[in-house]
């Protein structure tokens, strides 16, 4: 176990080494980039703020705790923006373009190239960003802070887990539908329902969205359970709701390996 | 004038709209190429939001036991939601996004030979679709008014004709921007910037007298709200006919500024285009 460990460590050193590099001949990507993401955080506040220009509390949820949450989304989204985003927009690439042959041929897992080859390492300012911003509004969003500070670091990776679980569910149907570009765009208009509470979803959609659409793990989840904590329950919904994106994700990707003809040869 | 000039291809040949027909034709086939592909981009283009803002209206007045929100009360709040999900669809695509990349990838090059503006090409073909969405919209809109007091057909008309309007300035910003990509070989970033600030000052995600006095000044001095937010309160009888025809002549001021504005940023930049290579 220690020696696969070690090994896929190393080549995943290897891949960061590589785009550090390709990202610092693009110096000025970094700041184009950076400019993109705080309009982004900008539009997101804007909109909360306008909000509650008319209203003191969002379903419980006063404006305090909406930009905490909005802090750990941030930070949460970053950290998936960051190691895997840009893999999965060359994804139909792999099949199309038959670049998949390459990583075949590798005594390592596929699937783990596929999606460390290409990485945005500029994007790790939005980490730091979403965590001063959670800083920021922990105090007046009633954070309890002290030991459970330690905590955040275990939700971000949760966030980052299941948004790499649903990404990869809507690419990965590449092997059948040629293009992914409709669904990808899908996946981002979806991807709205973690850019808010889900306290303020009606019962039907927050079942959906803790669920079959778990995008309430990125972030809403996260701070409920900072916050709050969580019911049994809900920890236990968490891991199994994960575990099945990560065996389903499994099965579809062997049966669209199966599938796949080499489009180079 | 010869007989020949007189003729229809001799009018259409005087007014070279036989290229823009077939550049809007190869844009509708490109867009559709992929049906499944298409459906699903419009469906979730026009669902999804609709859905966060029926959320939001639901956590403020169900939940949150509110009854007006802005002078406006659930009922109001959704038929702005549902109307303006109409002219969201009409509102701009990514073809400056496109010529941004046919600068920075050289592609340019094959566009500047033929006896067309390349900027106004890449627009054409990327209306098609738009306009096919356009009709759509009208259509339902249409349908819709002969149920609904509130909406008039004449009225629908004339808002999807503003949000074309709209679906212009939208490009032609975007044509304005594209022009950074010669200098900076990438302009991607601000054009998504663009498009940020226009998903929040269109009216696209909450109606923008939302906003408070204080921050009105901000969405009414950009063209946005001439893309979705105008157009759906003039659908719905919210503005007179006198605040429309402010909207669109303030849009076709707009549409003139930047005309001249893309004309000369696109003059003055091609001249650093450098192609190589065959």
């Amino acid at each position: 176990m220690i020696p696969v460990l070690k090994k896929y460590s190393n080549v995943f050193a290897v891949q960061f080494k590589n785009n550090f590099v390709r990202e610092a001949v693009y110096r000025s990507n970094f700041l184009t980039m950076l400019c993109v993401d705080l309009v982004w955080i900008g539009v997101e506040f804007s909109l909360f703020t306008v909000i509650y220009a008319n209203t003191n509390s969002l379903a419980g949820w006063s404006k305090e705790q909406v930009f905490f949450f909005l802090g750990v989304f941030f930070a949460s989204d970053a950290l998936f923006t960051t190691f895997f985003q840009k893999n999965f927009w060359n994804f139909s690439d792999l099949i199309n373009k038959g670049e998949l042959d390459i990583l075949l041929t590798k005594p390592i897992s596929p699937v783990f190239l596929a999606l460390t080859r290409w990485m945005s390492l500029t994007s790790i300012f939005n980490l730091f960003l979403g965590i001063g911003i959670t800083i920021r509004y922990s105090h007046a969003a009633g954070f309890a802070g002290g030991i459970r500070w330690a905590m955040l670091p275990f939700w971000l990776l949760v966030g980052l887990a299941t948004a790499l679980m649903l990404r990869f569910a809507f690419s990965v149907w590449v092997f059948w539908t040629d293009r992914s570009w409709a669904l990808s765009r899908l996946y981002y208009q979806f991807f709205h329902f973690a850019t808010k509470p889900d306290a303020i979803f009606p019962v039907m959609i927050r079942y959906t969205i803790m669920t079959a659409l778990p995008f309430a793990f990125i972030g809403s989840v996260p701070t409920r359970a900072l916050l709050y904590g969580l019911h049994f329950q809900e920890y236990l919904l968490v891991v199994v709701v994960l575990l099945v994106f990560f065996f389903a994700n499994s099965f579809v990707w062997r049966r669209g390996l199966a599938r796949y003809q080499s489009a180079s040869s | 004038m010869s007989s020949a000039s007189a003729s229809p291809r001799g009018v259409r040949k005087f007014f070279h709209y036989e290229w823009r027909l077939a550049a809007l034709k190869n844009g509708f086939q490109d867009a559709t190429a992929y049906r499944i592909e298409f459906l699903l981009e419009v469906l979730g283009a026009a669902l999804i939001p609709a859905a966060i803002q029926w959320v939001l209206w639901y956590a403020l007045f169900k939940i949150g036991g509110q009854t007006t929100v802005g002078g406006l009360t659930y009922e109001q709040m959704l038929a702005y939601t549902f109307t303006s999900i109409l002219f969201t669809q009409v509102r701009g695509g990514d073809h400056d996004f496109e010529l941004m990349e046919m600068v920075r990838s050289g592609g340019l090059s094959n566009y500047l030979l033929r006896p067309a503006s390349v900027v106004e090409f890449v627009y054409i073909r990327g209306l098609a679709p738009k306009l096919f969405l356009a009709g759509l919209s009208l259509l339902i809109g249409v349908l819709v008014s002969f149920f609904v007091d509130s909406i008039s057909a004449g009225r629908m008309v004339a808002a999807v004709f503003l949000a074309v309007l709209g679906n212009i300035i939208h490009y032609q910003i975007g044509a304005v921007i594209a022009t950074l990509s010669f200098y900076w070989e990438e302009a991607y970033a601000v054009l998504m910037v663009k498009n940020m600030v226009v998903q929040i000052l269109s009216g696209e995600l909450i109606p923008l007298n939302l906003f408070p006095a204080s921050m009105e000044w901000i969405w009414k001095s950009t063209p946005f709200y001439l893309y979705v937010y105008g157009p759906t309160q003039y659908a719905l009888g919210r503005w007179s006919h006198v605040e429309f025809m402010n909207a669109v002549g303030v849009a076709m001021i707009w549409i003139l500024g930047l005309s001249i504005l893309t004309h000369w940023s696109w003059r003055l930049s091609i001249k650093r285009y450098l192609s190589l290579g065959g």
